[in-house]
C-alpha cells in the first residue's frame, strides 16, 4: 500500500491533480506566515517605538526620591535602570538675564528607549551620539539661548551651582511625556543636584526611574513594586503617559490582527475551493479504483496518507515562502517602516503550522473522505449522483474552527464576531440570491439574444457550484473593501485629530488688561490665534444642596467628590464641544445657568437641572445645570469643565487663555512675548504635537503595507475560485465549439457569465462590508461610524471588472484550440 | 458461474417508483461468453452494474461463482471484483493522468501483485501496444484507449469479464479488432465473458444472447 501511495502522488502530481491543492495550501499557509510575521515583527516595531516616547519600557514616577531598594530590585531581574528629575528652576546668566526653566536633571544610560539629539550651537548640526551633559556642564533649550543672551561656553547659575554651557538640545525623547513645569529645557547631570541646593525636602520635584528589559522581567518587577507604590507614585506607560499616540497604536494594532485574521480566512477559501475541485475531479478516479476492486478503507488509506503527504510537504514549503515573503517585505520596505522591526518569534509559524491542520482537517479531509463512498456505478453512468463533497455539517465544524483561530489571532472576540457578522451576511445573501436569480436566469435568459440565453443557462445550470463561488468572491471582495475602509476611516480620523493648522503654544495668565498687547502683538507678527478665553478658578461644593465631600474624604475612587476647575463664560456653545444633553442659553442671558462637561458632572454626580453650589474665592452661588457638553480633549484647544453665562462670572476676578500656532522657525517669538508680557505663563506642546504626528504618519504607513498584503491574498483567492470552475466550463465551451458555436457567442458567454458573478458577489461584497465596517468601528475602534455609498457600488463594479476579466483570461485557450484538442482534454 | 433469479432493480423518480428490472432469470455457465443486447433504456446497463456487484438490487438474487451479492457490503464486493472480476467499458475509462502501462499496472498494484510492470508490458503487447507503453490516454485513438481498458481488464485474470458496449464508441473496422482481440483473450484465459451490446453482429460471436426489453429478459438462443 504504501508503495502504491507514492506511485499514486507520484502519478498525480505529474497529473497535475495534486498541485491544485498543494499550491492552494502553500498560499494558505505562507499568506498566514507571511502576514503574521510582517504584523508581528511590525507591532515590535511600533512598540519599540512607543517605548521610545518615554525614553523606557517603562517610568516610575514619584514625588519622594526612588528607594534605593526598588533600583537594586530591577536590576536583580535584569532590567536596565537610568534615574533622573525633573523641576521648574530659574537660570541666570547674570541680574537682568534670567528665566524660568524646565530642569531635568539625567544620569548615565539616559535614554534607554530613543535618542537624545543635541548641537553645540543653538541651531548647529544635530548628533545623536549617546551624550548627556557631564557634570559641570548644561545644555539649553535653543530659545533660552537668546533669552538669556549667552552662547556655548559661557556660565550660567542653577540654585548655587555654576554650571558651563556646553550644548544645546534639539531633540528629547521623552519631550511629551517628563515635563516639569512650562519653561524652556534645561538638561544637566544628576551629580550636580545637590550642589545646587535647590532640591529641599517638599520641593516640587518629580523622580523618574527609567526601566528598560524583556517584558518578561519588565512584569516581574512591576508586580514586585506594585503593593509597594505610595501615594503620588505611579508606574507610566505609553497608554498611560500620552493616551493619543497610545490609543493610535492600540487601534493600529487592532488594525494589524483584523488584517491577520482576514489572512486567515481567505487561505480557509483557497484551501475550500482547491480540495472541492480536487474531489470533484477525483471521484471519476475513485469510481474506476473501485471497479477495479478498492475497497473503501483503501480508498481513505490512499487519500488519508496523499493528504498527510500533501499538508506536510505544503506546511513546509508554505511556512518557508511566508518567512521569504515577510523577511522580503521589510527588506523592501525597510525605509518606510516607522521603526527597526523586532524579531518575528515562533508564533507566525505555529499560527501557519495550525490554520493547515485546520483547513485540512474542516475543509480538504471531508470532501476526501467522501470520495469512499463514491459509487462505482459512476464509471457505468456519469449521471449518478456522487457523494455530496461539502456537507453542511463540514461547514459549520470548519467554521467554527475558523472562528477560533480568528480569535486566537485578534485576541478579540468583538473584532472575530464583527468579521463573522459581515461573512455571514454574505452567505446568506449568497446562498439566496444562488437560489432565486441565478435560478431565474434561464427564464430570464429565454427572451434575450442567444448569447445571453446560452450564458444564463450556464449559470442557472452550475448554480450549485456559482452560488458557492459567488459567496467566496463576495467574502473575499468584503474582506479587502472592509479592510480599505477601515484603513482609510482610521488614518482620516487620525489626520482630523491633528489638522496641519492645529494649535501648539497654550498661552495663560493673561491679565484682563494686558488684553489688547497681546492681540497687538499677535495681529503684527501674524501669528494665528484662539480667541481669549476668560477663566476664574472655583469649586464645586453641593450638588442640590447635598454637601459634596473632599476629594481624600471620598467613599471610594468613583463616589461623586468636590472638584476645583478653571470656569469661563460664553454666550455662544464652544466650538468642538457637542451638547448631550440639555440646550444652550441665548444671547446675553442673565439666568443663573451653567453647562458642565460630561465626565466632570459623573465626578460631582450631577445631571440635567440639578443645582450647584458654586464656591469661588469667599462667595458661594447657586445655579442650575442647563445642559451637558462632550469635550474633544485631544482638540488642543482651550476646553472647560465648567462653562457659564457671561452675566453670572462678570463679578468675579479672572485671567484669560489662548491657544495659538508657532512654527518652529518662529520660536523666538515667544521670547520676545515673556519680554512684553513677563507674567503670562507659555505652554509649549510643539514638540508633543510633531512626535504625535510623527508616529501617526508611520504608523498610517504601516497600515498601508498590510493593506497591500492583503489585497494581494484576496486576488490570489479569486484566481483560485475562477480555476476552481474551469472543468465544467471548459466541458461546455469544447462542446460549443465542436457544435460550431462561434468565438463570439463563447467569448460573450464567458464574459456575460463572469461578469454576472462578479457583480452579484461584488453587490453582496458592497453589503457584508457595510455590516462588518458598522460593527468593527463602533465596537472595535471606537469610531464614528458613516455609511460609504461607495461601497455599494464600487463593490459590483470591482466583482464584475476582475471577475470577469480573470476568469475570461482563464478559459481564453478555450476559444484558441480546436475543439478535438478541447474535447480530448476535458 | 453466474445465476441470477427473480433480480428486480426499482428507481426512485419524481412520479413515483420506476422498475428498470422485473424479475430476471439468468444462469450463465463457467467458460461461456453470453450477449444482452437491447435497444437504449432497456436496462442493459443496469444489470450489468447490479451482475458485476456495482449496484445494490432492490430484490432477488445473483449468485456469482458461489457467492450470494445480496449477503455481501460494498467492501466484500469490491474484494470480489477484485479476485473474479475484469470490466471494459463503452467510455474506456482510463485514468488520464497515467500512461497506458500504469493504467494496467493499477488492478495489479491493488492487490499487491509483485512484477506488476512486466504483467502489464506483457498484456500491451498481446494487444499490440508496445510501442504506446509511456503513451497517456489523450494520446492515443479510441481503439488504442479500448484496447489499454481490455489489457487491463485481463492483468488480474478474472474468472468473469464484463463488456460494457465496448465497440459502443469506435469504428466498425476498430470495432471488428477490439472484438476479436476480446475473444481471442477470453479463449485463451478461459474467462466467462459476459457482454452488454446492441451489436447483432458482435452478440452473434457469443455462445449464448439474451434479450432485454422494457426490464425483462428472454433467451433468444441457447
Amino acid at each position: 500500500m504504501r508503495a502504491l501511495i507514492w506511485k499514486f502522488l507520484v502519478r498525480d502530481w505529474r497529473g497535475g491533480e495534486l498541485s491544485i491543492l498543494l499550491m492552494a495550501l502553500v498560499l494558505a499557509v505562507s499568506v498566514v506566515v507571511g502576514i503574521s510575521g510582517f504584523v508581528s515583527r511590525l507591532q515590535g516595531a511600533l512598540l519599540s517605538e512607543s517605548a521610545r516616547f518615554l525614553a523606557a519600557d517603562a517610568v516610575i514616577v514619584s514625588r519622594t526620591e526612588v528607594p534605593e531598594e526598588w533600583i537594586e530590585e530591577a536590576a536583580s531581574v535584569g532590567l536596565q535602570v537610568s534615574a533622573s528629575l525633573g523641576f521648574p528652576s530659574m537660570a541666570v546668566a547674570d541680574i537682568e538675564r534670567m528665566a524660568l526653566v524646565s530642569v531635568k536633571a539625567v544620569s548615565a544610560g539616559y535614554p534607554l528607549k530613543g535618542n537624545l539629539q543635541w548641537s553645540v550651537d543653538p541651531y548647529g548640526t544635530v548628533q545623536s551620539d549617546g551624550a548627556i551633559p557631564v557634570p559641570g556642564e548644561v545644555w539649553l533649550a535653543p530659545r533660552l539661548f537668546a533669552l538669556l543672551e549667552v552662547a556655548s561656553g559661557e556660565t550660567i547659575t542653577v540654585g548655587e551651582r555654576p554650571l558651563v554651557i556646553a550644548g544645546a538640545v534639539r531633540g528629547e525623547p521623552d519631550a511629551t511625556t517628563a515635563v516639569f513645569g512650562f519653561g524652556p529645557r534645561l538638561l544637566m547631570h544628576v551629580d550636580d543636584i545637590p550642589s545646587t541646593g535647590v532640591v529641599q525636602p517638599g520641593s516640587r520635584v518629580e523622580y523618574r526611574l527609567l526601566l528598560g528589559g524583556s517584558a518578561d522581567a519588565l512584569e516581574i518587577f512591576l508586580e514586585w513594586l506594585k503593593p509597594k507604590l505610595g501615594q503620588g507614585q505611579r508606574v507610566d506607560s505609553v497608554a498611560t503617559s500620552q493616551p493619543r499616540i497610545g490609543d493610535t497604536l492600540d487601534r493600529a494594532q487592532g488594525f494589524l490582527l483584523l488584517a491577520g485574521s482576514l489572512a486567515v480566512v481567505l487561505a480557509t477559501a483557497a484551501i475550500l475551493l482547491a480540495s472541492r475541485r480536487f474531489g470533484e475531479r477525483h471521484t471519476q478516479y475513485v469510481a474506476i479504483l473501485k471497479s477495479l476492486g478498492a475497497q473503501s478503507y483503501e480508498i481513505s488509506r490512499l487519500y488519508g496518507s496523499c493528504l498527510f503527504v500533501i499538508g506536510t510537504v505544503s506546511t513546509l514549503l508554505g511556512c518557508i515562502l511566508g518567512w521569504a515573503i515577510q523577511g522580503g517585505f521589510i527588506w523592501a520596505l525597510g525605509s518606510l517602516l516607522p521603526a527597526t522591526p523586532g524579531p518575528a518569534g515562533w508564533e507566525p509559524v505555529v499560527m501557519g503550522v495550525v490554520t493547515a491542520l485546520v483547513c485540512l482537517f474542516f475543509f480538504a479531509w471531508p470532501p476526501l473522505s467522501r470520495l469512499a463512498d463514491a459509487s462505482p456505478l459512476h464509471v457505468l453512468r456519469a449521471e449518478v449522483d456522487v457523494a455530496r463533497m461539502q456537507r453542511v455539517q463540514d461547514l459549520l465544524l470548519g467554521g467554527a474552527a475558523i472562528i477560533g483561530l480568528m480569535w486566537w489571532y485578534s485576541g478579540s472576540l468583538t473584532v472575530t464576531f464583527s468579521v463573522l457578522a459581515g461573512l455571514l451576511l454574505v452567505t446568506v445573501l449568497g446562498v439566496i440570491v444562488g437560489r432565486t436569480l441565478l435560478a431565474g436566469g434561464h427564464s430570464i435568459g429565454g427572451f434575450a439574444g442567444s448569447i445571453w440565453r446560452v450564458a444564463l443557462s450556464g449559470l442557472q445550470r452550475r448554480r450549485r457550484s456559482n452560488s458557492l463561488q459567488m459567496v467566496i468572491f463576495g467574502v473575499a471582495i468584503m474582506l479587502m473593501l472592509m479592510l480599505t475602509v477601515v484603513r482609510s476611516s482610521l488614518i482620516s480620523q487620525w489626520q482630523a485629530q491633528l489638522p496641519p493648522d492645529v494649535p501648539n503654544h497654550f498661552l495663560l495668565n493673561l491679565a484682563p488688561e494686558e488684553r489688547e498687547q497681546l492681540q497687538d502683538f499677535f495681529t503684527q507678527r501674524a501669528v494665528q490665534t484662539e480667541r481669549l478665553y476668560p477663566m476664574t478658578r472655583g469649586r464645586i461644593m453641593e450638588v442640590n444642596g447635598a454637601a459634596l465631600p473632599r476629594w481624600e474624604e471620598a467613599e471610594s475612587e468613583t463616589a461623586p467628590r468636590q472638584r476645583e476647575a478653571n470656569f469661563t463664560w460664553s454666550d455662544v456653545q464652544p466650538a468642538g464641544n457637542e451638547l448631550i444633553a440639555g440646550e444652550w442659553w441665548p444671547q446675553d442671558a442673565v439666568e443663573p445657568w451653567v453647562s458642565v462637561e460630561e465626565e466632570f458632572a459623573r465626578d460631582i454626580g450631577a445631571s440635567l437641572g440639578d443645582q450647584l453650589t458654586v464656591r469661588i474665592g469667599a462667595d458661594s452661588f447657586t445655579v442650575t445645570v442647563r445642559n451637558i457638553r462632550r469635550v474633544d480633549w485631544q482638540s488642543m484647544r482651550p476646553n472647560f469643565f465648567m462653562v457659564f453665562p457671561r452675566s453670572v462670572l462678570a463679578a468675579y476676578p479672572g485671567m484669560y487663555m489662548t491657544s495659538f500656532l508657532l512654527t518652529p522657525d518662529r520660536k523666538n517669538l515667544l521670547n520676545d512675548l515673556v519680554r512684553e508680557l513677563p507674567t503670562v505663563t507659555i505652554i509649549e506642546l510643539d514638540m508633543v504635537i510633531a512626535e504625535t504626528r510623527a508616529v501617526v504618519d508611520q504608523v498610517a504607513r504601516a497600515l498601508e503595507l498590510v493593506l497591500a498584503v492583503i489585497l494581494l491574498a484576496g486576488a490570489l483567492v479569486l484566481v483560485a475560485g475562477v480555476q476552481s470552475s474551469l472543468d465544467g466550463r471548459l466541458k461546455e465551451a469544447a462542446l460549443l465549439r465542436a457544435l460550431g458555436a462561434r468565438r463570439e457567442l463563447l467569448l460573450g458567454t464567458l464574459w456575460i457569465e463572469f461578469l454576472v458573478l462578479g457583480g452579484l458577489a461584488g453587490g453582496l461584497a458592497g453589503v457584508g462590508a457595510e455590516a462588518a465596517t458598522y460593527a468593527l468601528q463602533t465596537r472595535v475602534f471606537d469610531m464614528v461610524w458613516t455609511p460609504t455609498p461607495l461601497m455599494w457600488w464600487l463593490g459590483p463594479v470591482i466583482g464584475a471588472a476582475v471577475i470577469g476579466c480573470l476568469g475570461v483570461w482563464s478559459c481564453r485557450h478555450v476559444v484558441r484550440t480546436p475543439p478535438v484538442v478541447l474535447l480530448r482534454e476535458v | 458461474m453466474i445465476k441470477v433469479s427473480q433480480l428486480l432493480k426499482t428507481v426512485p423518480t419524481a412520479d413515483g417508483d420506476l422498475d428498470i428490472l422485473r424479475g430476471i432469470n439468468l444462469e450463465i455457465a463457467e467458460g461461456t461468453s453470453a450477449a444482452i443486447v437491447g435497444a437504449s433504456g432497456s436496462g442493459k446497463s443496469t444489470l450489468l452494474g447490479l451482475l458485476a456487484g456495482m449496484d445494490v438490487a432492490s430484490g432477488g438474487e445473483i449468485t456469482l461463482d458461489g457467492h450470494r451479492l445480496s449477503q455481501l457490503d460494498e467492501d466484500q464486493r469490491a474484494r470480489l471484483r477484485a479476485e473474479k472480476i475484469g470490466f471494459v467499458f463503452q467510455s474506456f475509462q482510463l485514468l488520464p493522468a497515467l500512461t497506458a502501462r500504469e493504467n494496467v499496472m493499477l488492478p495489479l498494484e491493488l492487490s499487491g501483485k509483485k512484477q506488476a510492470d512486466d504483467i502489464a508490458d506483457r498484456l500491451l503487447e498481446q494487444v499490440g501496444l508496445s510501442d504506446r507503453l509511456d503513451h497517456y490516454p489523450t494520446t492515443l485513438s479510441g481503439g488504442e484507449q479500448q484496447r489499454v481498458a481490455i489489457a487491463r481488464a485481463f492483468a488480474r485474470q478474472p474468472k468473469i469479464l464484463f463488456a460494457d458496449e465496448p465497440t459502443g464508441n469506435l469504428d466498425t473496422r476498430t470495432g471488428e479488432r477490439v472484438i476479436d482481440l476480446l475473444f481471442q483473450l477470453n479463449a485463451s484465459e478461459g474467462t466467462t465473458l459476459v457482454l452488454v451490446t446492441h451489436d447483432d453482429r458482435l452478440a452473434r460471436r457469443c455462445d449464448v444472447r439474451f434479450g432485454m426489453d422494457a426490464g425483462e429478459l428472454c433467451i433468444l438462443n441457447a
